[in-house]
């Protein structure tokens, strides 16, 4: 039975195979209920009385319907320790498995695409600190980078709000942040200067291959954005950026189904991720 | 889940179909049969949900985008834990018998050619699963 | 502090395994070679439109899936006239992966594959006819509306008329409402059919029934 009396079951269920189809958006149990809750939310905002009209035009995109769409689901989701539970399988799980896989002595190299203002790289170090007990016996390399430079510039700054570190306890904000002005913290200085920042075209083979090979990507909530062809364009080029047996970790509406099937999926406790294969080592 | 609840718990059937209109025509028969459905629109998702969940039985369409059924069952049987023993009914049309060849080659368990009716489909689910519950 | 660090400001970020440098078109590194460098020469071919026959006689060569899919996304990327026709035989192959492969390479060029819709829902081939129904989703809203109902009007398959009215309940509109009901009726006895029907019809009177815009 619909919660939403503008969508029913019925239309709830056409528009979300039309968005997996366009965005690979899927909508879980868990997820359905803010997916409809969206969809009556847009067709209050456009003055749409009849789900017929609004599933138009998100199927014809006027004025970028389906980025409007998509936006509603991942605004303000860019804080710190957003989705822990992939920073839980990164120290429990990944990190472990890329240990037995690497030459010794080699840097651990993670990559957050796109980095947007830099919540998401700088948690990683920051949760590498605070949870991983190997951190002081290896090199780690974490990289952030995104297409729009205005937030590279932001995340170097590593200037933040109450919004953004509502997932911190008050001794971590504490530990590695210093007031800076009313309702606003910055990282410290070791911190800031743990993450290199860079801008990155993920549609383009050259500007992906800049940044090496990585073994762990996070790159959350940007494929669905894309249409099919540069969906697949950015599969292969994040294909190429992971070392054999190398991680992605998508959004939490992501899957790679509609993505790629380069990828082999691995389950671990906290989290599903898509692993580059290993390679024919052994016959 | 201890043996007497899991008796008295409905077998979960994964359907594997990228066409919304089979998949919901095959839950509406098995739901009413007693058993308890998940859909998975692609060979790729398929391998993501029976990571996730314990399944009895998949019932997999071959022609899917992304990843076609017969690649996600061979997929599914080079798994290393025990979901590799997934039971697999492949549905594909009679105009492609060399799909049946291929299905089995690759460990199907059973092949049905589509459209399956209901009815069919249910036997055959039974069969596979010894029960709905 | 800092136990996370940066590489020095001199240090290239080397990679740990460099991928293969991008070469320009090769025709002969599409089937000699690694796995990486056919990769590598499959992915390069997509900046060259005069690369389809080279790349559509590598596939049904080509057994290792991610190379296959380069080359695929290679033809779908080339989007020519020509690579849509180096794409269609592949709708008729005993393999599903080259099927669906090719089906998906399809998807993703809606110009190059319009002129060859009416064709493709007229082959000989069932199975053709089956998995060309899925592009119509791609097309101009008009005429993949008049295709559909075309097919819904005259298909004797029962699983072709099931993939058109699967595609007419993403993009049906009223003009479908005569061949739906016609298509019910030559297939009266099908509950599938009937069933697929009846979503479709419901989709398409809920438009009539609101205003649109």
């Amino acid at each position: 039975m619909s919660e939403f009396p503008s969508v029913s079951e019925e239309e709830f269920r056409q528009v979300s195979e039309f968005l997996y189809r366009r965005t690979g958006m899927v909508f879980g149990e868990t997820k359905r209920y803010y997916a409809h809750r969206r969809i009556a939310e847009r067709m209050a905002a456009l003055g749409l009385a009849d789900f017929a009209a609004y599933f138009h035009r998100l199927r014809t995109d006027s004025d970028c319907e389906i980025e409007q769409f998509i936006n509603a689901f991942t605004v303000n989701e860019t804080y710190f320790y957003r989705e822990d539970h992939q920073l839980r399988c990164l120290t429990t799980d990944l990190l472990a498995d890329r240990m037995r896989s690497k030459p010794a002595g080699q840097p651990y190299r993670l990559w957050s695409v796109p980095c947007s203002t830099g919540e998401e790289p700088y948690s990683l170090a920051l949760w590498l600190l605070e949870n991983w007990p190997e951190v002081d016996t290896h090199e780690i390399e974490i990289v952030g980078s995104d297409v729009d430079t205005a937030c590279i510039e932001a995340a170097r700054a590593g200037l933040y709000g109450a919004r953004a570190l509502m997932r911190l306890s008050p001794a971590l904000v504490e530990k590695y942040f210093e007031p800076a002005g009313p309702d606003h913290w910055r990282l410290v200085a070791d911190l800031r200067d743990s993450v290199q920042f860079s801008p990155v075209n993920l549609v383009d083979q050259e500007s992906v291959r800049a940044h090496g090979t990585f073994d762990v990507i996070f790159c959350r909530n940007v494929l669905i954005y894309f249409d099919d062809a540069s969906r697949r364009m950015a599969a292969e080029n994040l294909y190429e950026s992971l070392a054999p047996g190398g991680f992605i970790c998508l959004g939490h509406t992501e899957s790679m189904s509609r993505v790629s099937s380069l990828f082999e999926v691995r389950r671990f406790a906290d989290a599903i991720v898509y692993q580059r294969p290993r390679g024919k080592a052994h016959g | 889940m201890d043996d007497a609840s899991r008796r008295r718990s409905p077998r979960r059937i994964l359907i594997v179909d990228d066409a919304g209109l089979v998949r919901r025509f095959h839950r509406d028969a098995l739901e009413k049969a007693g058993f308890a459905v998940v859909e998975a629109l692609n060979g790729v998702e398929a391998l993501e949900k029976i990571l996730a969940e314990p399944f009895d039985m998949a019932v997999v369409d071959v022609n899917m985008p992304q990843m076609d059924g017969l690649t996600f069952l061979t997929a599914l049987r080079d798994l290393e834990g025990p979901e590799r023993s997934l039971p697999a009914l492949i549905v594909s049309t009679e105009a492609a018998a060399h799909d049946r060849e291929a299905a089995r080659a690759a460990g199907a368990n059973f092949y049905l050619v589509k459209p399956v009716r209901p009815d069919l489909l249910v036997e055959h689910v039974m069969l596979m699963c010894g029960g709905a519950r | 502090m800092p136990l996370v660090r940066k590489p020095p400001a001199n240090a290239a970020a080397t990679p740990v395994a460099a991928p293969p440098r991008p070469q320009a078109f090769d025709a002969a590194a599409l089937t000699g070679g690694s796995d990486d460098e056919r990769w590598s020469a499959a992915r390069a071919a997509a900046a060259h439109p005069d690369a389809v026959a080279a790349l559509a006689a590598a596939l049904p060569r080509e057994r290792e899936p991610r190379v296959r899919s380069a080359l695929f996304n290679s033809l779908a990327r080339i989007a020519s006239p020509d690579s849509a026709a180096a794409l269609l035989p592949h709708l008729r192959s005993n393999e599903a992966s080259l099927r669906s492969g090719a089906l998906d390479a399809l998807r993703a060029m809606p110009v190059a594959v319009a002129p060859l819709l009416p064709a493709l829902l007229g082959d000989p081939d069932p199975d053709v006819r089956l998995l060309s129904c899925e592009l119509l989703r791609e097309q101009p809203e008009g005429e993949a509306n008049r295709l559909l109902a075309a097919v819904l009007e005259r298909e004797p398959e029962l699983n072709v008329c099931a993939a058109a009215l699967e595609v007419a309940c993403e993009i049906g509109d009223r003009h479908l409402l005569d061949a739906l009901a016609r298509c019910a009726q030559r297939f009266a006895a099908d509950p599938f059919l009937g069933f697929s029907i009846a979503v479709a019809r419901e989709r398409i009177e809920a438009q009539r029934a609101g205003s649109r815009e």
